[in-house]
């Protein structure tokens, strides 16, 4: 999935639960259909939160990796 | 020459700030003077009694200059613009201030727009006049569908919601008419409340209350004439009572000081509270960009800290303190019970305490002793 290119970052890193959860569908609520949202966090619980969103939404979950403690989650919308 | 110290604001951080660093320093080597537009300091938590009913305009507000101490300068006026460069503010008038140390404590300002037919169609209680329209709803409302919740993402008291919610409950018992009501709580995340760990205890009252849990409901619009709110993942909801935080964003000087983000939060180092790329200038409260919640309480313990550094600055003596992100919310959970959440920069798990009595009472007694004991800068 390296040459997805996301066309929103939404960085929340340094930010505690639900923050970057929060800030996913702050930045999903101004997304369209084919948008690639990219979410950097630390919080550990982001992980779990955003498998449940995903499937709740029924949005597509790219890739989600962590590396050096920063978790990154690749999602297209496709539910818009 | 006294430094001129001059904090934009002067709601709970303001003033803290502002009592502390004169009864730190004498009058020969600090001048304090405190910029806001009204004279009417509000306390915020109490709107959430004025629309349960259990307490009124003059229990939650008092005149702003009575509630300086001496050797504060309080200038009511509305600030136009933050020039942090030239070390200067421009009032709406023209008038420019300049300073030695400024002090960002402008606090959030309501964004209902964000949302689409909320004005329109939702309650809240972040203000008096919406929390005297949202009492005359609850003591009127005898039959019907209430929907409570997370409308806007990001809003003072993280806990409010929920304690809307309890309240309700409980005020509708009072008034005999819970029966005749289906209560629903509306969260955006898989969960009523963020943090696991009270969540748990939150979610265990709401079932035992009756007020059934509905997540994953992002609030994207709603429909004021068919009684309706949709939510971002494609559910609908009628309602009769919609109560709803609503969205927030920075104040407007600071968004048109262009000093914010996207959304007219300030960056500020999240120990030392300067303004990101300044040493001179600070913000404090919800102002800030900072990932913690936006209360009261960080705002007094961030006034304590800053005070504490700025007079280390001004004198020369002792040394500076960091913020640690260090929060205490203690949530009503009706019945003559409260719960707390405990937060910090460094838990992992923030831990909760299960709701009793002394919590309720602590908060009851915190209305009171914010008048003389906290804004004065004693405690």
């Amino acid at each position: 999935m390296s040459d997805v290119q996301p066309t929103i970052t939404v960085d929340a890193r340094g930010v505690a639960c639900p923050g970057p959860l929060t800030s996913l569908i702050k930045a999903y609520r101004k997304a369209k259909n084919g948008d690639i949202i990219e979410v950097l966090a630390t919080d550990a619980g982001f992980k779990a939160d955003v498998e449940a969103w995903v499937k709740r939404t029924g949005n597509e979950l790219l890739s989600l990796t962590e590396e050096n403690g920063v978790i990154k989650a690749l999602i297209k919308v496709t539910a818009r | 020459m006294p430094k001129k110290v001059l904090i934009l604001g002067g709601g709970d951080g303001g003033t803290i700030l502002a009592n502390r660093l004169v009864k730190k320093l004498p009058a020969g080597q600090v001048e304090v003077e405190v910029v806001d537009r009204s004279d009417i300091h509000w306390y915020q938590p109490g709107f959430l009694f004025i629309a349960t009913g259990e307490a009124d305009k003059e229990d939650i507000s008092r005149r702003r200059p009575k509630l300086f101490r001496k050797g504060v300068k309080f200038t009511k006026a509305e600030v136009k613009k933050i020039d942090l460069d030239d070390r200067s503010v421009e009032l709406a008038d023209g008038t420019k201030k300049g300073y030695d140390y400024l002090v960002v404590a402008t606090g959030s300002a309501l964004n209902p727009d964000e949302i689409p037919g909320f004005e329109q169609g939702a309650d809240h209680f972040w203000n008096y006049e919406a929390a005297m329209r949202l009492r005359e709803k609850l003591f009127s409302i005898k039959e019907g569908k209430v929907v409570v919740g997370i409308g806007g993402l990001l809003y003072k008291c993280p806990v409010a919601p929920l304690e809307i919610a309890f309240l309700a409950e409980e005020l509708f018992r009072k008034r005999g008419v819970r029966d005749k009501i289906e209560m629903k709580y509306v969260s955006p995340i898989d969960r009523a409340y963020a943090p696991h760990l009270l969540n748990r205890v939150i979610e265990e009252e709401m079932k035992k209350r009756g007020i059934e849990v509905v997540t994953f409901f992002s609030i994207d619009s709603v429909d004021p004439e068919k009684k309706v709110v949709n939510s971002l993942e494609g559910d609908s909801l009628e309602y009769d009572l919609l109560i709803l935080t609503p969205p927030q964003q920075g104040a407007k000087v600071v968004r048109d000081s262009g000093i914010g983000d996207d959304e007219g939060w300030i960056p500020v180092d999240k120990y030392f509270l300067n303004i990101q790329g300044y040493d001179d200038a600070f913000a404090i409260g919800d102002a800030t960009a900072l990932p913690t919640p936006k209360t009261g309480v960080i705002a007094h313990f961030q006034a304590a800290t800053l005070a504490h550094n700025l007079a280390v600055e001004i004198t020369g003596k002792g040394t500076k303190e960091i913020f640690d992100g260090q929060s205490f919310c203690v949530i009503e959970t009706g019945m003559s019970k409260a719960s707390a959440q405990v937060s910090n920069y460094f838990y992992d798990v923030p831990p909760g305490l299960i709701p009793n009595w002394l919590l309720h009472a602590m908060k009851l007694a915190m209305n009171k002793m914010y008048w003389r004991c906290i804004l004065s800068g004693m405690i």
